[in-house]
């Protein structure tokens, strides 16, 4: 396949690169070896919460030079229907058990804190032997309601919406190699 | 939902803007009260209360204050010097404003288009908007 076909975007709504796909690329390997290092010997169970970690957990699992089980989970999500309110649930559990295993637990980007913490409080209650969060993209936000500290960052970035590399605006844009500014007001 | 059982619907809000916030607490079960504390700011030379300020809402589980505004920013003047206060005479309280900025953004990650109706009108005209003045 010719890779330098032009890529079907920018879209109207797609404003500067953020992050570059070498610069992704780079940080992940980086994150890969520092990961290998770390859980040398152990037991290592990634886990990534779909659809936004996709892209990530996939090039980071490449980037690991140690034995690792990977696994999914899907939540529900808040949203403006009466259908979408209520309290959280799994929409898609773990097949993988977790009780004395070591667990990293992907998160593409963090925000209000909300949706991580259920995670993690969920995963806790699976007795794991140690669990840590991996996260790609630390968004500097006045909006962070719920402090989470993750062993390790990829980037940090401004309080920008972000889309690409596995994040979506209403579900567009995850297939974009890089990660650019969000700017749906743009036209 | 809050510590005693209650519910987004069974507390009166202010504001649409602290319904809706509570409701995605409920949502992330992530437990809240709301207006539990009134922090006095100013007394008079007979410690009469001249001025306080009851922040929306309090998270246990984080041990944080959380005043939500959706006032335009160039009103909430007084707020931030209540905020201030508040630091200066407790500051052990740990308290976040989120600003009608921040609200907006909320609304739109978790796509609510219409989050013009939560926030209220433009200030200058008639909105949902709780007046600056009371807390």
């Amino acid at each position: 396949m010719d890779s330098t076909l032009p890529l079907p975007w920018p879209g109207d709504d797609i404003g500067p690169i953020v992050l570059t796909e070498e610069q992704i690329q780079q940080r992940i390997a980086e994150l890969g070896a520092n990961i290998s290092r770390d859980y040398a010997g152990k037991d290592l169970l990634v886990i990534g919460v779909l659809k936004g970690v996709f892209v990530f957990i996939a090039d980071l699992l490449r980037a690991m030079t140690i034995p690792v089980t990977v696994d999914f989970l899907a939540i529900s999500r808040y949203g403006p229907t009466e259908q979408t309110h209520g309290v959280v649930n799994l929409t898609k559990d773990l097949d993988e058990p977790l009780t004395g295993r070591h667990v990293l637990f992907i998160e593409d980007i963090i925000e209000t804190g909300f949706t991580t913490h259920f995670i993690m409080r969920t995963l806790r209650l699976r007795q794991p032997e140690s669990l840590n969060v991996c996260l790609l993209l630390n968004r500097i936000t006045r909006r962070r309601i719920i402090d989470i500290e993750p062993a390790y960052v990829g980037f940090e970035i401004p309080d920008y919406y972000v889309v690409g590399y596995g994040l979506d605006s209403k579900e567009r844009y995850r297939n974009l190699p890089y990660i650019a500014k969000f700017e749906p007001n743009k036209r | 939902m809050t510590e005693n059982g209650k519910s987004p619907s069974d507390i009166v809000f202010a504001h649409p803007s602290e319904e809706e916030f509570a409701r995605i607490l409920d949502f992330y079960q992530v437990p809240w009260e709301y207006e539990p504390t009134t922090f006095e700011l100013r007394w008079d030379e007979e410690g009469n209360v001249l001025e306080a300020f009851s922040p929306d809402f309090y998270l246990p589980g984080q041990d944080l204050y959380i005043e939500l505004t959706t006032m335009e920013q160039r009103l909430i003047t007084k707020k931030h010097r209540k905020l201030r206060r508040l630091r200066e005479l407790y500051p052990d309280i740990n308290i976040k404003l989120l600003n009608r900025s921040d609200f907006k953004q909320m609304m739109f990650k978790y796509g609510l288009d219409d989050h013009e109706s939560l926030i209220g009108q433009q200030a200058g005209s008639k909105g949902p908007e709780k007046p600056p003045d009371d807390k």
